[in-house]
């Protein structure tokens, strides 16, 4: 009879106000697989970081092998067993295998001198272990995605482990490497030690995982053993309720205003679609889908491999950004802080940065001139800011993403690419940036809505398309699509008819 | 704010410190200013210590010394700063001819008395300039340069290698000149180099060595001042060609720095005593300071002299300032 | 709603943020300035020497060089970037005009063979320039690293032109000593440094270039993505920076009546320093003209402060040593919330 390893309960944790984990809880058995599942932003990730003790959590208890224990930082869950490897690899690629595995390691007493044959004997136990066949001296940089996750596991079992967390293990791996991956879990699990397994990916978690947990909105919705469940309800129990929608506007579309066709970049393949005059197109997809290369390709940031494009028919290249703005595409970046705004410059000069040519076009900046074209946005944007000479950091979130909007609409643009709009704001705010887009459909333009948020693409979008790995997957009508649909196609390659 | 106000505390410690120092009142002291242009080269700090001195020796004088560090904008806005002050004497030792004339020109409008020492200008705006015979001691170099190699050769034939201060400077354009004078009188004498070095040390031990690595032969090397030649010594010794060659200076300081030391040593063949001219400067100063209608010539000579391994320890005795 | 901004400010800074550091270094100077005063020594009628008009323009003056270098570093530094080059291109331009000026004769009339000769030192100095702003912007190397490489190889070139001598130009008749004349005067340079930074300050202010300057520095990302033209913006900037370091150089070789390839050292530090000293962060995108010149202002009288007090000019660097240090400290402790 498998014992219970590590119990986690009432875990609540915010992030700046906005809740991310509440009353989540989890619990694992020895020797077992069990897949942690959940839209993008459920909070899987805050939940394992807590675990292995990378983030502290607001409140919560957690119990290994029954007894209550306190995790103040990484290296107290390393001594409890408990072992992380990330998405994105925490290796050092400058420094060998062994020198990985070594570092802050406790099982390995580092003294004043550095020991380079126990360094290479500590390595070799473990890389063995994973089946690893590599000389430990060789730097982490020269080795491919499959053997640095192995180093990672490697490393994870060489501070004994018992409890291993994999963060989206298979997304940079490929067939042969996934099946090494999978042999050494069923041979961990013989070993009784205890693996957490966050992934998306259907077919793997009901391949190699014993029980599943459901994450949905920061909490723990449901758990159940893999037998005694389908993908579909998987993917209900993911979703939640139908949500009630507000009554979609009826919308008259035009004639098709932007058509893409075979668009290929480093990131995306053969993509084609056609935006209408007043329609809104939503994209919905995983993180790292394509859905931001979309945007960069039409604005003109990442160069096009191949494929053609028509603006009211005529053919058109967004060869560069400045081309892309005078065709009259605009983009609103997805992370408004890295991406968008000038932290330290005024609202007002935040508002037109993208546009000083047309306003000065002697290249005198006049103020009034500035002021009277911004004006009338602030009106329509329902922007709050006590002065335009203020800061642009010192606003709320949804102010911000309203200036960035605003700096889109001063050319008065066809076509609108919106990287979720309404990341990080709060519920208000959001109604307030749906208000917007209805408006701009209304006002005839072309608007491309990207959203990790199914219930809000359903509410405003006209068609939805669906991508998963830098392709579109499905198309939509919003009015007759689901949740589930869109989930599906957004976790499954296409060949997926049993998943309907 | 905090930082603000410990910055404040600084400066008034800083303002406390200054204010010390400044006089106001009580009996007729005479401040005098000299600008040195380099206190980082050795004959330049025997000039202020000599100067410090014999200065105080007078009694009655306060000496203010401000040190330009090689560079000529700092060297006028010291002499400008100067000039504000209104010292009753004002001595240059100018950095550079060109650069230096312009302020000391305005020095002599402001009606203020200037000594030009040991170094010239493009203009005579000056009182009077106090040097030595540079060409003369070029000259006596080159003779006995002359001398050494017929004694090696049995004729007047060899290479040498000059090494050169700063090219603006007339002491160095003097030396050069008047070892020229003799050097072309024998055509088989040959200047296979001659690199600037700046006055400085490290610097003639790079370039010699460079020189060193192109020449297969060299026979004398003729350095414009001592440290320079040291300094032309220390990289031929430590490519092991030291013996092949002798080394000539110029300056003749005392103290154990200077480069009679180095002649009694054995490092230095020869070298040829620059006189600091500060001896005759600050003579003419009190002169001039003491007794108003005093009309002090346009130029003073201070003749040089040769140090050989003969009279050099008697000449290290006279020389050293304690 | 809204608050409407008034007409827009002549030199102030757009946020209260920045203007709230220019006012700091201005109280900061205004501060060393009354300290300046309080331990003037006097001259024999009891009025304090620091006063003195001809003090209070010399100070002007032994700023100049190095504050019109600054007015230009202001624009580098507030894309993010750095040039430790300006010296060096200060050197090569001393040489260069006074190259052509004792060299050429042409047999035309002196205002043109000055003329002729100034344009020169300004042509090579902005294209050392603007060669490595290309190198900036197109490799997208490092600038720090590029003007390190610059400052060297620039130096080299001045002293390959001039053959690593000193070019004498001298008092009598010819054009070279016309020039000198000309260009040393006090009004001159004093001159030369208060339209340039007039300039400076109004093309960072009312231009769109200055806009575009600022949102580099703050953030080349979100430029991109808004359009802005990123390489053209950088290749202006160094390119503005060695002309203005070419400005300096031939002020200066009127100055010292000499071309010296061996001038300028360790000068980017100090126009660095006032930029610094004056607001702007070396992060980029925030920073005034006006902070500059009080930056630069405030060093000019510290060292005039020290030397009329006799203070050992070793002990000045230490002074402005912990001023520099000083004025960045304060700065930061009132920084906008991100």
């Amino acid at each position: 009879m498998p014992q219970e390893i590590l119990r986690i309960s009432d875990v609540d944790k915010s992030y700046d106000g906005v809740r991310a984990l509440r009353g989540a809880g989890f619990s694992l058995l020895a020797g077992e697989v069990h897949a942690l599942m959940g839209e993008n932003g459920a909070g899987k990730s805050t939940l394992s970081k807590i675990i292995a003790g990378a983030v502290r959590a607001d409140r919560g208890s957690l119990l290994i092998d029954g007894r209550v224990v306190t995790v103040n930082g990484p290296l107290d869950a390393q001594k409890l067993g408990i072992s992380i490897i990330y998405q994105e690899l925490d290796l050092f690629p400058n420094l060998t295998v062994a020198e990985n595995m070594a570092i802050a390691n406790h099982q390995f007493a580092e003294g004043g001198r550095v020991r380079f044959a126990e360094l290479d004997r500590f390595a070799e136990r473990f890389l063995k272990q994973v089946g690893l066949s590599i000389s430990p001296r060789r730097p982490v940089a020269s080795l491919s995605i499959g053997e640095m996750q192995l180093v990672a596991i490697a490393r994870a079992l060489s501070m004994n482990a018992r409890i291993i967390i994999m963060d989206e293990p298979t997304s940079s791996l490929f067939d042969d490497s996934v099946e090494r991956l999978f042999r050494l879990i069923s041979d961990l699990k013989s070993k009784g030690v205890a693996i957490i397994y966050v992934s998306h990916k259907m077919d793997e978690i009901f391949r190699i995982c014993d029980r599943v947990t459901v994450m949905r909105d920061g909490s723990t919705v449901g758990m159940r053993a893999i037998a005694e469940i389908t993908p579909a309800e998987l993917i209900r129990m993911m979703v939640g309720r139908e949500w009630k929608a507000r009554e979609r506007p009826v919308r008259q579309t035009g004639d098709a205003l932007l058509a893409v066709s075979g668009l290929t970049t480093r990131k995306l393949r053969d993509v084609s679609f056609e935006v209408r005059k007043g329609e809104v197109l939503g994209i919905a997809g995983l993180v790292g889908a394509g859905r931001s290369s979309l945007g960069a390709a039409l604005i003109g940031l990442d160069k096009w491999k191949r494929g053609q494009m028509t603006l009211h028919g005529r053919p058109a290249r967004p060869d560069s950004v400045r081309k892309a703005f005078k065709l009259g595409l605009r983009l609103l970046p997805e992370d408004r802080k890295l991406q968008g705004l000038m932290m330290q410059m005024s609202v007002l000069e935040n508002c037109t940065i993208a546009d000083l040519g047309q306003l000065a076009p002697d290249g005198v900046v006049r103020r009034r001139r500035e002021v009277s074209a911004v004006q009338p946005l602030f009106l329509h944007l329902t922007l709050k800011a006590a002065s335009l000479r203020a800061p642009v950091g010192t606003l709320s979130g949804g102010n911000q993403q309203k200036v960035l909007f605003a700096r889109c609409l001063l050319a008065n643009p066809e076509v609108l690419f919106l990287d979720d709009p309404t990341r990080g704001i709060d519920v208000g705010a959001k109604e307030d940036i749906y208000a917007i887009i209805e408006r701009l459909a209304e006002q005839g333009k072309g608007v491309i809505f990207v959203s990790s948020e199914l219930p809000e693409l359903l509410r405003c979008c006209d068609r939805i398309l669906v991508m998963r790995e830098g392709e579109i997957t499905a198309r939509f009508d919003a009015a007759t699509a689901t949740q589930e649909d869109i989930m599906t196609f957004a976790t499954n390659p296409v060949s997926s008819g049993e998943f309907v | 704010m905090r930082a603000a106000a410990l910055g404040f505390i600084v400066l008034s410690l800083l303002a406390i410190s200054c204010s010390r120092s400044s006089t106001k009142g009580g009996k007729r002291q005479f401040v005098v200013a000299f600008s040195q242009c380099n206190n980082a080269e050795p004959y330049r700090a025997a000039q202020n210590a000599l100067m410090q001195k014999r200065f105080a020796g007078a009694g009655d004088v306060r000496l203010v010394i401000s040190d330009a560090q090689q560079d000529n904008s700092k060297q006028i806005a010291q002499v400008e700063t100067f000039i504000r002050e209104r010292p009753d004497l004002l001595i240059v030792a100018p950095n550079e001819r060109a650069a230096l004339t312009a302020v000391m020109g305005e020095a002599m409008d402001a009606k203020i008395p200037v000594i030009c020492l040991e170094r010239d200008i493009l203009q005579p705006y000056y009182t009077t300039y106090v040097h030595s015979d540079n060409v003369g001691i070029g000259r006596m170099a080159a003779e006995f340069i002359k001398n050494y190699l017929v004694k090696k050769y049995h004729r007047p034939k060899g290479n040498v290698v000059e090494m050169r201060g700063l090219l603006g400077v007339e002491g160095e354009i003097s030396r050069y000149n008047g070892a020229q004078e003799v050097f072309k009188q024998y055509p088989d004498i040959k200047i296979v180099a001659d690199p600037v070095a700046d006055w400085l040390q490290a610097r003639a031990k790079d370039r010699m060595t460079e020189v060193l690595r192109a020449q297969s032969s060299i026979d004398v090397v003729y350095g414009h001042n001592d440290p320079m030649a040291v300094g032309a010594y220390l990289a031929a010794r430590e490519l092991g060609r030291e013996k092949e060659m002798i080394f000539v200076g110029v300056d003749g300081l005392g103290g154990p720095a200077g480069g009679i030391k180095k002649v009694m040593d054995g490092i230095l063949a020869a070298t040829f005593v620059y006189p600091l001219c500060v001896n005759q400067a600050v003579d003419v100063a009190l002169h001039m300071l003491h007794d108003p209608g005093f009309q002090p010539q346009k130029q003073y000579v201070v003749p040089p002299q040769p140090v050989t391994p003969q009279n050099a320890a008697q000449l290290y005795q006279k020389l050293t300032v304690e | 709603m809204t608050a409407i901004p008034k007409r827009a400010s002549f030199f102030w800074g757009k946020s209260a943020g920045e203007r709230r550091d220019v006012s700091l270094s201005l109280a900061a100077l205004i501060a060393i300035c009354l300290l300046a005063i309080a331990i003037s020594p006097t001259a024999f009628d009891g009025s304090r020497i620091f006063l003195e008009l001809g003090n209070l323009t010399d100070i002007l003056r032994q700023v100049s060089i190095i504050g019109i270098i600054s007015l230009a570093m202001t624009f580098v530094i507030l894309t993010g970037g750095i040039d430790l080059s300006v010296g060096s291109i200060l050197a090569l331009s001393t040489s260069v005009v006074a190259l052509v000026l004792t060299h050429w004769n042409p047999g035309g009339a002196q205002p043109f063979v000055i003329a002729v000769a100034m344009l020169a030192a300004l042509a090579v100095s902005t294209a050392a320039g603007a060669f490595q702003g290309a190198v900036i912007a197109l490799f997208e190397v490092q600038p720090f690293v590029v003007t390190l490489a610059g400052m060297i190889g620039i130096r080299g070139l001045a002293k390959w032109l001039s053959n690593n001598a000193n070019i004498d130009i001298g008092f009598g008749r010819d054009v070279a000593s016309t020039f000198a004349g000309i260009f040393r005067g006090k009004s001159v340079i004093i001159g030369c440094y208060i339209g340039l930074a007039l300039i400076f300050g109004l093309l960072l202010s009312w231009t769109v270039f200055g806009r575009h300057v600022r949102a580099t520095g703050d953030n080349e990302r979100a430029s991109r993505y808004a359009g802005l033209p990123i390489r053209r913006i950088k290749v202006l900037v160094y390119a503005l920076s060695g002309l203005l370091s070419g400005v300096a150089g031939i002020l200066y070789a009127a100055e010292n009546h000499q071309g010296n390839p061996n001038s300028g050292i360790a000068y980017e530090l100090d126009a660095i320093a006032a930029v610094v000293i004056g607001g702007t962060r070396l992060s980029g995108g925030k920073g005034t003209i006006l902070g500059t010149i009080v930056g630069t202002l405030m060093i000019g009288v510290l060292t005039n402060m020290l030397r009329l007090n006799n203070v050992d000019s070793n002990v000045e660097m230490m002074v402005k040593a912990v001023i520099i240090i000083l004025a960045v400290a304060v700065q930061r402790q009132g920084r906008v919330a991100q």
